[in-house]
């Protein structure tokens, strides 16, 4: 019985000289672990819009929404911060080697109005030169065509993405093709367009459309 | 002397969560409990169906938020056990490791709140402060203090670092000492003893009839541990002991906890000693038809998922079965009896959790029919009608 009681006097005068365990937080900041899993950012200039992210985020965290009305068409890739549950899985499934959409230690995220609550950046969309719709996101376009080296050459929107991207060609080779055959093959095609324009040669691109009219 | 009933929650300042108990007293002594569930169904099951396998990990893991690694063990058991493979090795000894840490806390925690009943408030604070370090162990090997994120079906997420292994093990041994003089204090005191033996007492019967799980039957003889009845993770590959105990009241329900965290311990200690190297994960592009069970040792006792695959991406079937949900019974037969401020205590002593246990019951009655099917809930509601419109006097 003696024994017990000086073992937790002890204890007890041990806690009475210690400083309390809890941290002094708002006064000082917390800093987390170095393995701490933060929110999710994206990283603007890796980032290539390929939504392997969204695909599998199992929260619904992740969104994007394709703006091409106001002139710029662009992709704009969309972090939820409330719904986001720090998984990690968008990193791991990321296709530029995990740079793209990285873990942060970031944890202070509180909010007053939760429509404010989400983060986003902007890539620009590479659109249909046939019909208008969206193919990708440039930089994924310039990706694909570089993971795959030589064998871009098979397919015009992926060797005009990547000789644009490196300035070898502007946006003005349509109009130096335009009096050889077949040219409309060259050009950044959507896949629809593609077998269209591979199987027959007469359809008239959208923008001469209105040409044709007058 | 005249009955009276006693009824706490569902919603109380008290309880962490909703639940109801109905005490049926006579002056001081409990002549009967009536425990009810269901306050909190969150339809987790129906979510985890609309979820890939994959994604699925992360509804399953917010089941319960102390056992946050049982659930996904037990899921992705069963999501292997479809497919008939075998996980890498080290991403078994990693599994292990997160798994009993876990039970480290989880135990640390219920010590922790079994102070706080019985007016220990110092046992309390001390024992979730150094539930503290545990906690910064988990954050440091998976990212989280909670929801660890850790588990995968086919593997684990994230690989141990060699750096971090010497932390944790630092960490494990620095909080070994407090254990200890904390075991101590609580198994010698003496007004522990007077206020915990023979209360609640389980007896060994009784544990096989209610299939009671876990800690709670262990402390009344029955030798039942997922871990040791079949061989997974990297349990049968290290020596530990299974903690046995033979009165089953809250005393030795408390005594099995307290020795468990020292195996805990020592799991942990040897897996991050003899950590196998090798691939974390078999990465697992698409699971077959079938259907498959997988089973866990919850700090809580067993925790079984059954899920079933047509063939696509999604389960089609997932159930879940709580060790709670075992458990909650077993206070029928050990709280009628014992008086009110002892009932505080044996409810504890379960270490209940309700939200794990929100799950759909069909009960069957001995015909076999459903009870309270959908045309017996429109033929009830119906009746009622026609009873009110009969005192009315409307034809």
């Amino acid at each position: 019985m003696k024994l017990p009681k000086i073992r937790e006097i002890i204890e007890a005068v041990k806690a009475l000289v210690h400083k309390p365990y809890t941290s002094n937080f708002p006064f000082k900041p917390h800093v987390p672990h170095p393995n701490f899993r933060g929110q999710p950012v994206y990283d603007p200039e890796k980032c290539v819009g390929c939504l392997a992210c969204e695909e599998v985020c199992p929260s619904d965290a992740l969104s994007h929404k394709d703006l091409i009305d106001d002139g710029r068409p662009r992709r704009q890739m969309i972090h939820y911060t409330d719904s986001c549950i720090f998984c990690g899985t968008c990193e791991a499934a990321c296709i530029v080697d995990n740079q793209g959409i990285r873990l942060s230690q970031e944890w202070e995220l509180s909010f007053f109005d939760r429509s404010t609550a989400f983060e986003s950046i902007e890539k620009d969309l590479q659109l249909c030169e046939m019909c208008g719709s969206v193919i990708g996101c440039k930089d994924h376009l310039t990706w694909i065509a570089e993971k795959i080296g030589e064998l871009a050459f098979s397919s015009p929107t992926l060797y005009q993405s990547r000789l644009k991207s490196i300035g070898i060609i502007d946006d003005n080779i349509v109009g130096v093709l335009k009096d050889f055959g077949r040219s409309d093959r060259v050009k950044i095609l959507c896949a629809r367009c593609r077998r269209k324009t591979t199987l027959t040669s007469d359809i008239v691109p959208f923008n001469l459309i209105g040409d044709g009219a007058k | 002397m005249a009955k009276s009933v006693i009824t706490i929650g569902p919603y109380h300042p008290l309880q962490e969560e909703p639940e109801l108990f109905r005490l049926t007293i006579e002056g001081e002594k409990v002549l009967n409990i009536d425990v009810m569930v269901g306050y909190n169904h969150r339809g987790i099951e129906k979510l985890s169906e609309s979820r890939t396998f994959d994604q699925a990990t992360f509804v399953i893991e917010r089941i319960c938020g102390i056992c946050s690694t049982s659930h996904p063990f037990a899921y992705t058991r069963a999501v292997e056990d479809i497919i008939g493979l075998e996980v890498p090795e080290r991403a078994k000894y990693i599994r292990t490791i997160v798994a009993e840490i876990e039970r480290i806390h989880s135990h640390l925690l219920w010590m922790g709140l079994a102070g706080h009943f019985l007016g220990y408030n110092t046992v309390y604070m001390w024992v979730w402060k150094l539930r503290e370090e545990i906690l910064d162990v988990l954050e440091a090997l998976t990212g989280n203090r909670n929801n660890y994120a850790m588990f995968k079906p086919g593997g684990v997420r994230r690989d141990i670092n060699p750096d971090d292994i010497s932390f944790v093990l630092k960490k494990i041994d620095g909080i070994l000492p407090t254990i200890e003089m904390l075991k101590k204090a609580i198994l010698d005191d003496p007004v522990l003893h007077a206020r915990l033996k023979g209360i609640g007492t389980f007896t060994r019967e009784e544990a096989i009839d209610y299939c009671a799980l876990g800690p709670t039957s262990r402390a009344s003889g029955v030798a039942r541990d997922v871990r040791k009845d079949t061989a997974y993770g990297a349990y049968d590959r290290i020596d530990w002991d299974m903690i046995v105990t033979e009165n089953g009241d809250v005393f030795d329900k408390a005594v099995i906890r307290i020795l468990e965290t020292y195996e805990s311990v020592k799991i942990v200690k040897t897996c991050l000693q003899n950590l196998p190297g090798g691939e974390i994960d078999l990465n697992i592009t698409s699971i077959p038809p079938g259907e498959g069970i997988g089973a866990h040792e919850a700090p809580r006792g067993e925790t079984f998922h059954y899920v079933r695959s047509d063939g696509t991406n999604r389960p089609v079937r997932h159930k879940v079965r709580a060790p709670t949900f075992m458990n909650l019974p077993t206070l029928k037969a050990t709280v009628p009896g014992c008086t009110i401020s002892d009932a505080t205590i044996i409810l504890a002593a379960i270490d209940p959790c309700y939200c794990c246990t929100e799950r759909m019951v069909a009960v069957r009655s001995p015909e076999g029919d459903l009870l309270y099917n959908g045309d017996d809930l429109v033929r009830l509601s119906q009746e009622k009608t026609a009873s009110i419109m009969k005192r009315m006097g409307i034809k």
